[in-house]
């Protein structure tokens, strides 16, 4: 098999299987007619144009696929918003465990008492961690946790006679997932502009208020990484105007022990297990996204929630920590289910193990995050005299702020103005520097936009050689850059192309 | 790093928080652990619960005790792979990319339609988005503008998840009726001609296969779109409902890739036809080159989607479950065509066998006499299910699901999965278990 080129490795071309790329035994209950049940007019006519494969082939074809993919542990991955920090390889080997990869949701009580004790543990941690009163596990991503958490808030206002509140307010700097998962609840959006300094335009937010507003969405800090200094004025306003107010927690790796949303005057929040909580983003999911929320929408939330009691009499040895666990059914008001069974309990476990080696000293985290991400911003807008005269223009602090949060923004417009380097290219010379681009063109107030995160898991060192690698990128030939990349597998790639052909799908096997 | 920025102190960094919203005591929680420690709670913990493979059990309820390839887990969770973000740079995200898009084929050539994304987070979500995506499409030339009927023994929970992703765009949900021996109400179904979407499954809810449902399409016209769920292991025996005019398959993928893990993560499949491909909700792999002409992969379609659309997407998904449809590719293409017809007819013979040997005891009769049933079955008991599956718990064995649970007048109906691993021993506990409880329920 060549690699690279043209010839790539092709699942549906290898040949060294007549069809069964592994051994499963015979049908071994009763005889060959136990499944001539199956009406004829039912029968498959032709199989599946599947692989016929060996496993040796498909060993090589994964292992080769899987080098040329970039992830945390090929390199420094700064992409914002996303919190890419290292993934704890003890929590894949607890996932592993017949205690949660062999259970069934449906299974008794008395059966899961471990999960239950983990969820349990988790939900209180999560409640403590944002200052909300009750905390659910089940949305299995973040966006299915705005939704869950706007469900719960449409329900609430219908429960009270206020289902006239029809709008919900966000700022133009929000995630795209808290409009599009507001509007699939029914809402209609009012999209309020930023302050040129990224925080919320007060005067603006007066006036998109009213009697018709269900709630605001914003994260906190925001996506420029820069904190809301009028947060409990902008909370104040929202609920003397009768809306609700929600937290997008994709940012939570910012603040965490240091305030929290419930300080703020929020009523709901989610988190991203699949950030904070070191969840792997396995190249697009899964994820897990619970929600926390004040006593008043508890009601709604979907069931079941973990809940504990004193152990009695007759219990069964449970945990061996003095407690009977239960799932506690939410009741008649609930939302009802937004999966089908109890969340992703394979993230949850993940995450309770990355919670146990902080405990109380999560705010380390935070610290860690913070302090990397302020220190690679002034690396990066302070090169010394003599790289700052190779390069054909400085890079851009994206909003002024004395501090950022977890992550910041820069603009590439004064580069693209002198050179005609644009922001993308920047991007994709990155790659050839061995590491992944930060987020692209997010959020829009901020022209030619990159967006870094660094987390708290990355040395010094690697921060240093990312700046020192970013101004050397911005003193080179333009020409090299708005080509680049040039040392990946692929170069630049034509997505119009894709977009106009869209050939989706392998033709088969020959 | 705090001096070469002129601060003293990390609390300089938190100085942007107003002091009035600070916490200023430390968090109350317990203290940090070491990765043996947090091993050692974990296995002290988990080890409480019950593994599926401990006793002979035959509780399915739409998820599958599979039996995953050895290679699956060690290959997915190479680091490349277990921790990348979602291929945005496609320069570095090739095997991804091209991981995903062969997942897609296996996916279309499996249910019979062209078009496959890289995973919805769980079928009943799948069914969930399938509604509203067919409904995006069918809504104008319908004559029952924002009708969906959906089959009555569509589990609860799925319908409330239904409920949750559809009730913001105005649908109204009918229930489509079966009759008394669980066969689709074909008369039911005429009444469905000219909403927007129809929902069904095959197998239903009691593992039911309905030759009926073939005629279905038939009966509710061009302009209905037809969506069926699948056991998407059945279909290595049973005719994809692609060739029989289904317009949207979904299912759910768990039992290709990974265990039940209580229930997540686990993925949903969604395949359509290309009149619904614009509609799609998820992230979809398109073939392209690079500017040297090389072959590539990249995400394709974005502009349906929330990063781009926002309140106008198609849907919210952006997380999905591409770590775990990684897994079920990777399943798929190890079972190859053959392999998945065996494993099915493994399934469908452990089915007939165990439906029969429960059927034979006196005092249990088969709730639908004459289906066809795959991976599930039920049946009626003289007493409460409950008090059964007690029973058949106190004797080591995991008997089933209490239909009461989901549906009520039906308290006295068992729901018996069978699988691929079901041996005679664990068919001869379930026989044991429930004849011992007949006779003290008579007694």
């Amino acid at each position: 098999m060549a690699r690279g080129g043209w010839l790539m490795s092709d699942l549906f071309a290898f040949n060294g299987a007549e069809g069964a790329g592994w051994s499963q035994p015979s049908p071994s209950l009763g005889d060959d007619e136990s499944w001539s049940t199956v009406p004829e007019s039912l029968r498959r006519v032709s199989p599946p144009g599947w692989p016929r494969a060996s496993e040796p082939e498909l060993v090589r074809h994964y292992t080769w696929l899987s080098s040329r993919n970039f992830g945390i542990d090929t390199g420094f991955y700064p992409l914002g918003s996303c919190t890419m920090k290292h993934n704890p390889r003890l929590n894949e080997r607890i996932v592993q465990l017949p205690g949660i990869d062999r259970i069934h949701p449906l299974q008794p009580e008395h059966q899961i008492q471990g999960l239950l004790a983990i969820f349990f543990e988790m939900q209180e941690m999560l409640a403590i961690c944002s200052g909300m009163d009750v905390v659910t596990l089940q949305p299995v991503a973040g966006a299915q946790g705005e939704f869950t958490a706007m469900r719960c808030i449409q329900e609430y206002h219908r429960s009270i006679g206020q289902d006239h509140r029809d709008k919900v307010i966000i700022p133009d700097s929000a995630h795209g997932t808290n409009p599009a998962s507001a509007a699939m609840c029914g809402y209609d959006i009012i999209e309020i502009p930023s302050a040129t300094d990224g925080r919320i335009d007060l005067a603006a937010l007066e006036e998109a208020l009213g009697d018709d507003t269900a709630a605001m969405m914003i994260t906190n800090p925001s996506t420029l990484g820069v904190f809301e200094p009028d947060i409990s004025r902008v909370t104040e306003m929202v609920h003397t105007a009768g809306g609700q107010m929600y937290y997008d927690g994709a940012n939570f790796n910012a603040i965490l022990g240091k305030t929290d949303p419930g300080r703020m005057g929020f009523d709901a929040v989610h988190y991203n297990l699949h950030k904070t909580f070191s969840q792997p983003h396995g190249g697009g999911g899964p994820g897990s996204g619970p929600i926390g929320v004040k006593s008043h929408l508890a009601t709604f939330l979907p069931s079941p929630i973990a809940d504990r009691r004193e152990r009695v009499g007759d219990d069964a040895k449970g945990v061996g920590d003095g407690y009977w666990y239960v799932w506690k059914e939410v009741g008649e008001s609930s939302i009802g289910k937004v999966q089908q069974w109890h969340g992703n309990s394979g993230a949850v476990v993940r995450a309770w193990a990355f919670y146990r080696r902080y405990g109380r000293e999560l705010e380390r985290m935070s610290e860690h995050a913070v302090l990397n991400a302020n220190y690679l911003r002034h690396r990066i807008l302070n090169p010394d005299s003599d790289t700052a005269e190779r390069m054909h223009a400085m890079p851009l602090d994206g909003v002024p702020a004395e501090v950022v949060k977890h992550e910041f923004t820069l603009s590439m417009s004064a580069l693209k103005d002198a050179v005609g380097v644009t922001g993308r290219d920047v991007a994709k010379r990155l790659l050839d520097y061995g590491v992944m681009a930060p987020t692209l063109y997010f959020p829009m107030i901020v022209p030619e936009c990159l967006m870094i995160e660094p987390t708290e898991t990355e040395s010094k060192e690697v921060m240093d050689r990312f700046a020192a690698d970013f101004h050397t990128i911005l003193g080179e030939d333009p020409e090299i850059v708005t080509t680049a990349p040039h040392s990946t597998d692929v170069r630049r790639v034509d997505e119009v192309w894709a977009a106009r052909n869209l050939i989706l799908r392998h033709p088969g096997p020959e | 790093m705090l001096s070469e920025m002129g601060m003293s102190s990390l609390d300089e960094l938190f100085s942007d928080i107003p002091e009035d919203i600070r916490r200023d005591t430390p968090l109350p929680l317990r203290g940090p652990q070491s990765e043996e420690e947090i091993w050692a709670d974990a296995q002290r913990l988990l080890g409480a619960n019950v593994s599926l493979d401990d006793r002979p059990s035959f509780l399915a309820a739409g998820l599958a005790r599979n039996f995953v390839p050895t290679m699956v887990g060690m290959l997915a969770t190479r680091g490349e792979f277990l921790t990348s973000y979602t291929p945005y740079q496609p320069e570095v995200s090739q095997g991804m990319l091209q991981a995903m898009w062969e997942f897609q084929t296996m996916v279309s050539e499996l249910v019979g339609l062209p078009v496959a994304n890289v995973s919805m987070y769980d079928v009943s979500t799948a069914v969930a988005e399938a509604i509203t995506c067919a409904v995006r499409v069918h809504r104008r030339k319908s004559t029952q503008k924002n009708v969906v009927y959906v089959s009555m023994f569509v589990p609860p929970q799925r319908l409330e998840v239904i409920r949750n992703y559809t009730q913001g765009s105005g649908l109204e949900i009918r229930i489509l009726e079966h009759l008394e021996d669980g066969h689709i109400d074909m008369s039911s179904a005429a009444e469905a001609a000219g909403c927007c979407a129809v929902y069904v499954e095959q197998p239903s809810a009691f593992g039911i296969l309905d030759p009926g449902l073939m005629d279905l399409k038939a009966v509710i016209g061009e302009e209905t779109a037809l969506i069926v769920g699948v056991d998407v292991v059945s279909l290595g025996i049973v005719e994809p409902p692609g060739n029989w005019g289904a317009d949207i398959v979904v299912g759910e993928g768990q039992p290709f890739g990974i265990g039940p893990t209580a229930g997540g993560p686990i993925y949903g499949i969604f395949a359509c036809g290309e009149g619904y491909t614009r509609q799609m909700p998820g992230r979809i792999v398109g073939l392209t080159k690079d500017v040297d002409g090389k072959r590539a992969f990249t995400l394709t379609l974005s502009t349906r989607e929330q990063h781009i659309r926002r309140h106008r997407a198609t849907s919210n998904i952006c997380s999905n479950e591409t770590l775990i449809a990684l897994m079920g590719a990777m399943h798929m293409a190890l079972l190859g065509p053959r392999g998945i017809e065996r494993l099915a007819l493994r399934v469908a013979s452990a089915t007939e066998v165990t439906k029969r040997a429960v059927a034979s005891i006196d005092g249990i009769e088969l709730v639908d006499p004459q289906a066809c049933n795959f991976r599930e079955f039920a049946v009626r008991l003289p007493g409460k299910a409950s008090d059964a599956l007690v029973h058949l718990d106190a004797n080591g064995v995991l008997g089933g699901f209490d239909l009461g649970v989901w549906w009520d007048g039906m308290s006295t109906c068992l729901l018996i999965g069978a699988d691929e691993r079901t041996s005679e021993s664990d068919i001869e506990a379930l026989v044991t278990g429930l004849s011992s409880w007949l006779e003290g329920a008579g007694s």
